[in-house]
């Protein structure tokens, strides 16, 4: 079998990355800005991936499951927080949340 | 290595534990009986037990806990700092939520579980409990920004300014996570001092773009230009404990970490990051006093201030390039002190005299205040003062340290950057203290002081006798902060 | 001690006069006028002491204090006072009874707090005139501007918000930039000696690079020459003295420009003498520049206080020429100047003060023909205003003259140049009295009844400062001779 070379794992965990991104920056639905965040997150979990594997000991698994779990209270809560955004604006489009400007 | 975990270990680890045991009792009672003085009492004597513990402890000082924590006398002073803050936190909280109609005993939960964060933080030296600590504060701070989310008159604003800071947070979590993962795959190790072992061997490149990719999350998350957007709208929508909480403890507690980093990686050996971080400094201090000119609204004013405050101190941070001294790290120590000390004294007169249903954080409301609570008025006035740096208050003698440190340092450009922002941050105090002493204008009413505000009135004497205290006579705080800056 | 205690007394008297309030709102200014004796007492008590040199000081010291403050950067709690601390801790006090008495009946509102700040003020100045620690000295030079602040901000006049804040911002970032010049010198300390220090004996040996010197001294002298003020740093000061009330104007006027003019001849000039020689040229061209400058722009003034604040930067220019000329006459007129300027000046303020309390206004165009209405406060407006104008007799002509001579020796052309103010001194100052108390009197243009003429407890007050203005003229032996003392080390 041959083992993907450590850099182009890391190429494509900083393509991902930058995906996750330009999602964020440009989606105006809050749910999808969501699943931006989290494709942001498991770049950096592949990154960390790739890099236990070049290095040969699990820090970076271990760190990725850190990862893992952060992503979901962080969508756990950012959901909530979307419901409770559904229920006052009757939207997730971001563009209303302009409350507040000065 | 050896990891496993003895009970010789757990000694040092105290503090944090016995925050933790607090927020599952809390938890417990919760579920046996919604009481909300009974849980504010539990927390409030907690957080002390808890500090007391952290004196306890200091003996135990100077011992790597895994590899994960490093509990010195450095991180038990800053233990003790932010466990002090978030008690006056939840002691400032009680009154305020005392009148929300809705379930308020979670609060101090989510309070609670922020605090165990920052006490991660500033003992970790290395990147996994540091990221632990970090999105274990910031989790529960989302949660406490979105708080009244049921209250009539705070319709929208807890939940904009709480998405708001969920997307942005996470944003620059995953930008510093990324910047670890690269130090990670070219150093192969998480541990803060590995880079500094290995800086000069390996090619550049990879360790500057991990290096800025780490710094910018972490402008985000202390609000440093250009990253600082988010920071007046969360800090108008928040709730204002939250805001306190943000403001004191969440920052504080970013830079205690951010200066273990640079210290212990020696990342500042890095030209471009030097640049990059100066270029932060000025266009915070710039940004943040230029854009505090004009608002209205005291709570983005001191959003703004915030801004530029943590400008001043990346100026000492640019300090501690090769400098002989530790006193970059002194200055950094002392001018969060003064910091948490000032910007708690501040939004704590805004908190007793708002509550859950009715902030008052518009200028406007603070006319002729000196009138009519004199004492209060007294009160913002000296923190506001310390604010633009005046002596007889704790904030002069921070701008000393940090302007030392820049002399330190011959950073002579940016020392006159703070000079002007000083400048311009003097109006903008000022204006607040002018409108105080007009004649009262509108007719507001000011939440009545019951049983319940005493501890927070207590809280501000306490403040401002520190304030008065530590810009008199600070000889005892500088030497206390000069051993213990040694031991990182 | 007895330096502290001076302080002390003044922070003390801020607090009582503020209680007071809460007896009897006619209270604290007798509160403020006992401590302001009790401080004056004090004070006369100091002279009587054998002039000595304390171990770790250099010159001759009426009374040193040295303890422990900061240790961490060897920072002290270090006072002393010499002849020229004393003639200006003198100034202080007597300027504050004045300014007490010029407030008697001019402050109801909010006394107490009123007198609060205007102790706490000259609680500041005093520190500014005792101390020799370089940080302790920029402690008190930071604390009595709050209470200045306060004073123009919440008593001023229909401008003040904008007055206050301009003279805050100004003095305070002119400060900032002298802390910068003060932890250099500290830092350089550290650098040649391996400890901090902001000891003024100590900064006296470190050596600099001419260029370093330079600008170090260039900080410190933006910080002196905004108070003082010189040109081009000036643009605070006629708005904070018109704006201010009488009492306010008269320690502005009287007592805080000094305290840049002690900086420059204290710590400037002594810290940095190679330095400020090299700058001695552009400083002196600056000071004539002022002088003729401001007395032009002030003969431009309807507003009585902002032409009165005007002559006053055209005056301390008189100042900043004799310091700058750095020899021994030069700097005993800059001395002279600064005691006489402080009285001449507090009592034309009062004058200005006292009119506008009367017919409520400052603005000159509607005065006119006042002298046979008021005399009494008409020949007193005649005698400050010729002592303004330098005539011989009285103070300011002793102190101008020195500084003149002194200057004469350094620079021909800057002299001569300065020497023209003299003419234009001469111009404004009867130009006023003609325009106020000569001519026709129109009881139209003012409210006439409330024209009344100075009452005798006035005329206590202006009659001490014309004793003092004619002592300094006709024997400024007894002033000269303190100050010797302090310069005698200098020189």
């Amino acid at each position: 079998m041959q083992a993907i070379p450590f850099e182009q794992g890391l190429m494509l965990a900083a393509a991902l990355f930058a995906l996750g991104l330009i999602g964020v920056l440009t989606r105006r639905n809050v749910v999808f800005v969501l699943m931006c965040l989290e494709i942001m997150l498991n770049a950096c979990g592949l990154a960390f991936v790739v890099s236990s594997a070049r290095w040969q000991h699990a820090d970076g698994q271990i760190m990725f499951l850190m990862i893992l779990t952060l992503a979901a209270a962080e969508v756990a809560v950012g959901l909530g927080l979307i419901i409770q955004m559904f229920r006052k604006f009757q939207t997730v489009d971001i563009n209303v949340l302009t409350q507040m400007r000065g | 290595m050896e990891t496993a975990i003895t009970i010789q270990d757990l000694v040092p680890l105290l503090p944090v534990l016995v925050v933790t045991g607090v927020a599952v009792l809390a938890m417990l009672l919760i579920a046996l009986k919604r009481n909300h003085t009974l849980i504010g009492a539990t927390t409030i004597i907690g957080l002390g037990l808890a500090l007391i513990t952290a004196f306890l402890v200091l003996p135990f000082a100077g011992q790597q806990v895994t590899p994960l924590l490093m509990i010195d006398n450095f991180s038990l002073f800053f233990t003790i700092v932010i466990l002090l803050a978030a008690g006056f936190i939840a002691v400032f909280s009680f009154p305020y939520l005392y009148h929300l109609k809705d379930e308020v005993e979670e609060y101090y939960l989510l309070l609670l579980i922020a605090t165990i964060g920052a006490l991660i933080m500033v003992s970790s030296n290395h990147f996994l409990s540091a990221f632990l600590g970090l999105e274990t504060l910031s989790i529960s701070l989302y949660a406490m920004i979105a708080y009244p989310l049921h209250s009539k008159e705070a319709v929208k604003f807890p939940v904009e300014a709480s998405l708001k800071y969920l997307v942005l947070s996470a944003v620059s979590s995953a930008l510093i996570l990324f910047g670890i993962a690269l130090l990670y795959a070219q150093t192969g190790s998480l541990q803060f001092t590995e880079l500094a072992m290995t800086g000069g061997s390996v090619a550049d490149g990879y360790f500057i773009t991990a290096l800025v990719l780490l710094f910018a999350g972490v402008g985000f998350k202390l609000s440093l230009a250009p990253f600082h957007m988010w920071t007046p709208d969360v800090y108008e929508g928040a709730p204002l404990p939250a805001t306190m909480y943000l403001a004191t403890v969440g920052k504080a507690a970013m830079m205690v970490l951010l200066l273990r980093f640079v210290v212990a990686s020696q990342a500042l050996s890095f030209h471009s990051v030097v640049v990059v971080i100066g270029c932060m400094a000025v266009l915070s201090i710039l940004a943040g006093n230029l854009l505090a000119l004009v608002q209205e609204n005291l709570k983005r004013i001191l959003a703004y201030s915030s801004i530029a405050h943590m400008g001043y101190l990346l100026i000492a941070l640019i300090a501690l390039d090769d400098a002989s001294t530790r006193l970059g790290v002194e200055a950094i120590s002392f001018y969060l002190i003064a910091y948490i000390v000032m910007s708690l004294g501040a939004f704590g007169v805004a908190t007793v005299i708002s509550s859950s249903e009715k902030e008052f954080d518009f200028v406007a409301d603070y006319q002729g205040l000196f009138w009519r609570e004199p004492w209060l008025a007294l009160l913002l006035t000296a923190m506001l003062l310390s604010l633009a740096g005046i002596p007889l208050t704790v904030g002069f003698i921070g701008k000393f340290y940090v302007v030392l440190a820049g002399v330190e340092g011959s950073l002579w450009g940016l020392l006159l950057v703070l000079v002007v922002g000083s400048g311009i941050s003097i109006y903008y105090y000022l204006r607040i203290v002018y409108r105080m002493l007009l004649q009262p204008q509108l007719d507001q009413a000011y939440r009545e002081a019951g049983w319940d505000s005493i501890g927070s009135y207590a809280v501000l004497a306490l403040l401002l006798a520190l304030l008065l205290l530590l810009g008199v006579y600070p000889g005892f705080l500088m030497s206390i902060i000069e051993v213990v800056s040694v031991s990182i | 001690m007895i330096l502290a205690w001076l302080i002390l007394i003044l922070f003390v008297g801020g607090l009582a006069a503020w209680l007071a309030d809460f007896v009897d709102p006619k209270l604290p200014r007798v509160v403020a006028l006992i401590f302001l004796a009790v401080d004056g007492l004090l004070l006369l008590n100091v002279l009587g002491a054998t002039p000595f040199t304390p171990a770790d000081a250099s010159g001759e010291w009426l009374a040193y204090l040295k303890a422990d403050w900061m240790p961490r950067f060897e920072i002290y709690f270090q006072l002393g006072m010499d002849g020229l601390s004393w003639l200006m801790a003198i100034l202080t006090v007597f300027l504050g009874i004045m300014a007490t008495g010029a407030a008697w009946n001019e402050i109801h509102e909010r006394a107490g707090f009123f007198y609060f700040n205007l102790l706490w003020t000259l609680a500041g100045v005093m520190g500014v005139f005792v101390a020799l620690d370089l940080f302790l000295f920029f402690f008190f030079w930071e604390v009595m501007l709050i209470p200045m602040y306060l004073i123009i901000a919440i008593w001023g006049h229909e401008n003040k918000n904008y007055a206050a804040m301009k003279f805050f911002i100004f003095t305070q970032v002119s400060g900032l930039l002298m802390l910068i010049g003060i932890l250099a010198m500290a830092y350089f300390h550290y650098l040649q000696f391996g400890v901090f220090s902001f000891d003024y004996f100590a900064l006296q040996n470190v050596q600099l690079a001419a260029n370093t010197s330079l600008l170090v001294m260039l900080l410190f002298f933006v910080g002196f020459g905004t108070k003082l003020p010189t040109v081009p740093l000036h643009s605070w000061l006629p708005d904070a003295h018109s704006q201010a009330p009488t009492a306010g104007s008269v320690i502005l006027a009287g007592i805080l420009l000094k305290t840049g003019a002690y900086g420059l001849i204290r710590f400037t000039v002594p810290l940095f003498e190679d330095a400020a020689r090299a700058f001695a040229p552009v400083a002196m061209t600056l000071a004539a520049v002022s002088i003729l400058y401001c007395a032009k722009v002030a003969f431009a003034q309807t507003d009585l206080k902002r032409l009165i604040a005007y002559t006053s930067v055209s005056h301390m220019g008189f100042v900043t020429l004799g310091v700058f000329a750095w020899n021994e006459q030069a700097v005993q007129g800059a001395v002279m100047t600064m005691l006489a300027h402080g009285l001449s000046a507090a009592a034309l303020f009062m004058l200005a003060g006292g009119l506008q309390h009367r017919i409520h206004t400052r603005n000159m165009e509607q005065m006119g023909g006042f002298w046979p209405r008021v005399p009494r406060m008409s020949v007193i407006a005649l005698f400050f205003s010729i002592a303004a104008l330098g005539m011989p007799g009285l103070g300011n002509f002793v102190g101008e003259f020195l500084a003149l001579i002194g200057a004469f020796q350094i620079s021909i052309t800057l002299t001569a140049i300065a020497a023209l103010g003299l003419i234009l001194a001469s111009v404004y100052s009867l130009w006023v009295l003609q325009k106020v108390f000569q001519g026709s009197y129109e009881n139209d243009k003012v409210d006439d009844a409330a024209l009344v003429d100075l009452s005798r407890q006035e005329m206590v007050f202006y009659f001490a400062m014309m004793a003092g203005l004619v002592w300094m003229g006709v024997y400024p032996g007894t002033f000269l001779n303190l100050s010797a003392m302090t310069l005698g080390s200098l020189f």
